[in-house]
């Protein structure tokens, strides 16, 4: 780990701490962030930030309290304010009926496996020019937007339990442009993910849209009636999905309390398909690996699903120590979930071509969970949604909403694709935040529900 | 918190600076403080004792047509701080098809400050807990399963400079709260009701406003009551109906489907790769009949205790009052400065005349985007909610967002809420449990047939209205009275 003046405050400040008695964990966030937004074929946006977060939690027998002070660290006694805040607060707070779950740091952790100083410090000339290509080779009649966003995060974890420290130094890039027809309104997009500036390659971008372009200049909108259909999801659509399967079935939390679709099973229960095998793998490169979570645990491979099986859950300590489990890695932090490949052909026109009439979604618009119990999600068709037809893209299909249950969809998986994809699930709302997931580039699902859908694109 | 004079000039000289490098614009938003406390009783746990502190310089430079932005959380580095934007707005300004512009104003000053008697953040600690823990002990009950009450605080003092000369200093306070009970079903479902802090729209919006027994506390009871009934209830059956909306359901119809459409930056498409677009054009204004004659819809409505009454935004513009549907038809939209100026370059005409004073970022390290202020139905002639109800022959009156949906142009919706109650040839009859209700937005406008009167208008808070790239949470208000539509698909297709 590199020698760094605001962490050594910050163990100055810890030590100090823990000689008074103390039960506290310190974390500092540093972000250096650039974000290129484009809006009709122009940069509309240009943004540069640098953050740093300095997060201290304190536990006082049952107390607990928390501080959060941004800006740079330049003093231990600039640490040792906020500490007292926390301090102070904890002191007031009342007590939890249930024992707290201190801050161990486990091991001593210096990670940067997916550090990439030419990504970190990214000229945004080279995003522009990037787009710029991107706008004169597919054509500057259309609409493009978009965004480009890159940086990096450190983390460095400690507590009053001990000694250890725990870093994190990793950069993340996410980018996405939209091709929108001025007139006839549908929208196209391609992205990118990745933690090194070569997992953007603006020629594959191009020839992405490239592909897609006949099928929506030449076909007029398919409108789905309500009705049971043969759907493929593309990996986007995949993840967005089993994301929300995960926060609702697979975390301690929701099981716990019976407010998930897991709730009336337990483990070693058949709760999805038999092809369906999930796994929280923080060693995933297709993810934005953490090898340690916020409580100080070293995150190692945690299988969810196995053959649609119900094997573990995720426990942060708050639920595990009100509930009386074992936390599991899940405090904080992005988890790394990968769903497993299967055997189909990469090439998805070629695996459905005994098929007949399919729908595909590669993207999903604003999931959400009308019935968490139930286990049922709602979301529209976004970007890229074809009719395919024996194998042969037809006609792009309007904006068709799916309402269904995680155990219908996920129940009846026809083929899953045997090629992985990194699926960017990261947002910036507040801290630098990335998540990946690790998808299979679609699956074919038979029997899913469309509900609605709209006569436009 | 005051701006000390040293760093006042530093920023008046910067910008200076950046202007004599051939900057076209600049402001800089220097927040002293931006405060937050998080107060979250789980089950009477105290799992949330959250404070946040935050205070810094953002940036923006408006060069060739293009902004660059940059923000620091260190006040020293205020000179690079002011190179970066300006820097990020050069190298911007080389991909330029649109040039943004800001049309020319006189500078002028301003204050606002959130009308308040009681600072929150100067209320001791264990008074807020003692008063959220006397709310859960009347939530508790041994047939409720989880039962929250929450509470946040928030405070922000910004001062606004741009190259106008125009010079405006903020002082924002929030309080947002909401109770939640759980119990499971007789198919053991978990099933909730809930009530948030809402307010009048007229008064302070200090601590005293979470206090006030009928804005929150005294809600308790009620929807304790109500969960009591809903977890004996049946399922509401899929079919066609009216379905009349309380303002808890109201507030989140408005802000998804009237709102977020008539946001400018989304018309003209800046949010395609993200928040998504709108079904609306600039065609449509002027044009679109977007409801019935029933839907007047304004923005800001002069509400004094709102999140989205702010006095200025962040392009020190002076909040405005206005309508946005005037009588069924599209009139106005939700804008910022450079955005006005672009649709009506594109439209060939003044389709807007002047800012909406809608330019809103989420903190100092944000730029400036279009947002709703309040977003605001007014209030009808057709009385109150008993009056809607005895003119309803088939309906449901449905309250409280469990889930939303809408299509990425805003142009559909699907909505889940914690409760409906079933109405029959004029008479409530009985409570329905997982109601939900989907539609296609101009449709379901222009079947707006009741508007209830000033007495069923009430303001609703948002706190966390996500949007933007970076992404952005902006907090506003929308006061809504009970509205009534027809012939909507309820339920879920069996």
């Amino acid at each position: 780990m590199q020698k760094n003046k605001a962490h050594e405050m910050i163990c100055a400040v810890r030590a100090r701490a823990a000689a008074r008695g103390i039960n506290a964990s310190f974390s500092l966030h540093r972000e250096m962030s650039h974000l290129m937004r484009i809006g009709n074929n122009s940069v509309s946006l240009n943004t540069s930030e640098n953050l740093t977060r300095l997060d201290i939690e304190v536990i006082n027998g049952r107390r607990t309290g928390s501080h959060t002070q941004m800006g740079d660290v330049t003093s231990e006694e600039y640490v040792e304010k906020a500490l007292q805040i926390a301090v102070d607060k904890a002191e007031v707070a009342s007590p939890k009926d249930y024992q707290p779950i201190s801050v161990v740091v486990e091991a001593t952790v210096a990670e940067n496996a997916q550090y990439d100083q030419s990504l970190e410090h990214l000229d945004p000339a080279f995003k522009a020019d990037a787009y710029q290509q991107i706008i004169d080779n597919v054509g500057a009649a259309y609409n493009f937007s978009g965004s480009w966003s890159s940086g990096s995060v450190e983390l460095f974890l400690v507590s009053t339990a001990n000694d250890m420290t725990m870093h994190h130094l990793a950069t993340d890039q996410d980018f996405n442009v939209v091709l929108k027809h001025p007139q006839k309104k549908w929208e196209l997009r391609q992205c990118k993910s990745g933690w090194r500036l070569e997992h953007f390659d603006v020629d594959d971008v191009i020839e992405g849209f490239r592909q897609l372009l006949p099928t929506y200049e030449d076909h007029a909108g398919f409108k789905p009636e309500p009705g049971e259909y043969t759907v493929v999801l593309g990996s986007s659509a995949l993840a967005e999905v089993l994301m929300m399967a995960c926060y609702t079935g697979l975390f301690g939390r929701s099981y716990e309390e019976k407010q998930g679709w897991t709730s009336k099973n337990k483990m070693g229960d058949q709760v999805l398909g038999t092809n369906i095998n999930l796994v929280d793998d923080p060693a995933e490169d297709k993810t934005f690996r953490f090898g340690f979570d916020m409580a100080g645990k070293v995150r190692g491979n945690f299988p969810l699903v196995k053959d649609g099986v119900m094997m573990n859950l995720m426990y942060d300590t708050m639920t595990a120590a009100k509930y009386g489990r074992q936390p599991t890695g899940h405090t904080g932090g992005s988890p790394s979930i990968v769903m497993k490949p299967g055997s189909a052909s990469p090439d998805l026109l070629e695996a459905v071509k005994g098929m007949g009439r399919v729908i595909y979604i590669p993207a999903l618009h604003y999931l959400n969970i009308p019935n968490p119990s139930q286990g049922v999600f709602t979301g529209s068709s976004r970007f890229n949604a074809v009719l395919v037809e024996n194998g042969k893209v037809v006609s792009p299909i309007f904006s068709s909403r799916i309402t269904d249950s995680f155990q219908n969809v996920f129940g009846n998986v026809r083929l899953i694709s045997s090629e992985a994809e990194s699926v960017n699930l990261s947002n910036t709302y507040g801290r630098r935040a990335p998540e990946a997931a690790s998808m299979p580039s679609y699956i074919v699902a038979d029997k899913v529900k469309i509900t609605d859908s709209a006569d436009s694109f | 918190m005051s701006l000390s004079a040293d760093l006042k000039k530093q920023i008046l000289q910067n910008i200076d600076r950046v202007v004599s490098a051939g900057a076209e614009y600049t402001d800089a938003r220097f927040y002293t403080n931006d405060d937050s406390e998080t107060l979250f009783l789980y089950d009477g746990n105290l799992e949330a004792n959250d404070t946040n502190f935050e205070s810094g310089l953002g940036v923006r430079v408006l060069y060739g047509g293009a902004w660059g932005f940059a923000a620091t959380s260190d006040a020293k580095m205020m000179n690079a701080c002011f190179d970066q934007a300006l820097q990020n707005a050069i190298t911007a300004a080389k991909l330029v098809r649109v040039p943004l512009h800001m049309a020319k104003k006189p500078g002028h000053t301003g204050h606002f400050a959130s009308p308040l008697k009681q600072d929150p953040f100067t209320v001791p600690l264990k008074e807020k807990l003692d008063f959220l823990s006397a709310i859960d002990a009347r939530l508790k009950e041994d047939w409720i399963c989880k039962r929250y009450v929450y509470a946040e605080f928030q405070k922000k003092n910004i001062f606004f400079f741009n190259s106008e000369g125009t010079q405006v200093e903020r002082n924002l306070s929030n309080v947002f709260a909401k109770m939640m009970v759980m119990a499971l079903d007789t198919d053991g479902q978990m099933q909730r009701r809930s009530q948030e802090l809402f307010t009048t729209g007229k008064g302070t919006r200090g601590y005293e406003m979470l206090t006030q027994p009928e804005l929150f506390s005294t809600h308790a009871e009620r929807i304790k009551d109500e969960l009591s009934q809903l977890i004996k209830a049946d399922a509401l059956e899929y079919g066609k109906r009216s379905v009349i909306l309380l303002p808890g359901q109201g507030f989140l119809q408005v802000h998804e489907t009237i709102g977020h459409p008539l946001e400018l930056d989304r018309i003209l498409g800046y949010e395609l790769s993200y928040a998504g677009g709108s079904f609306v054009d600039l065609d449509s204004f002027g044009k679109l009949r977007y409801g019935s004659d029933k839907l007047s819809v304004s923005a800001f409505g002069s509400i004094e205790n709102s999140p989205g009454s702010y006095g200025f935004d962040d392009e020190g513009t002076p909040e405005r009052d206005y309508l946005l549907i005037d009588k069924g038809l599209l009139v106005n939209a939700l804008s910022s400065r450079p955005m006005i100026d672009e649709a009506n370059q594109k439209a060939g005409r003044t389709v807007f005349s002047e800012s909406g004073g809608a330019a809103r970022a989420t903190a100092f390290y944000r730029a400036p985007i279009d947002r709703m202020t309040n977003v605001n139905i007014l209030p009808g002639n057709d009385g109150t909610l008993a009056d809607i109800i005895a003119s309803t022959k088939d309906g449901v009156v449905l309250d409280n967002p469990v889930s939303w949906s809408i299509g990425s142009n805003r142009e559909h919706f699907h909505f889940s809420t914690e409760i409906a109650w079933e109405v029959k040839d004029g008479k409530k009859t009985r409570i329905l449990r997982n109601p939900s209700y989907q539609g296609h937005t101009v449709e379901f406008y222009n079947s707006l047939s009741a508007v209830g009167d000033a007495s069923t208008w009430c303001v609703y808070q948002v706190d966390n209205c996500g949007k933007g790239e970076p992404n952005q949470i902006m907090q506003l208000g929308h006061g809504i009275p009970v509205v009534r539509f027809d012939n909507v698909i309820t339920g879920e297709r069996k």
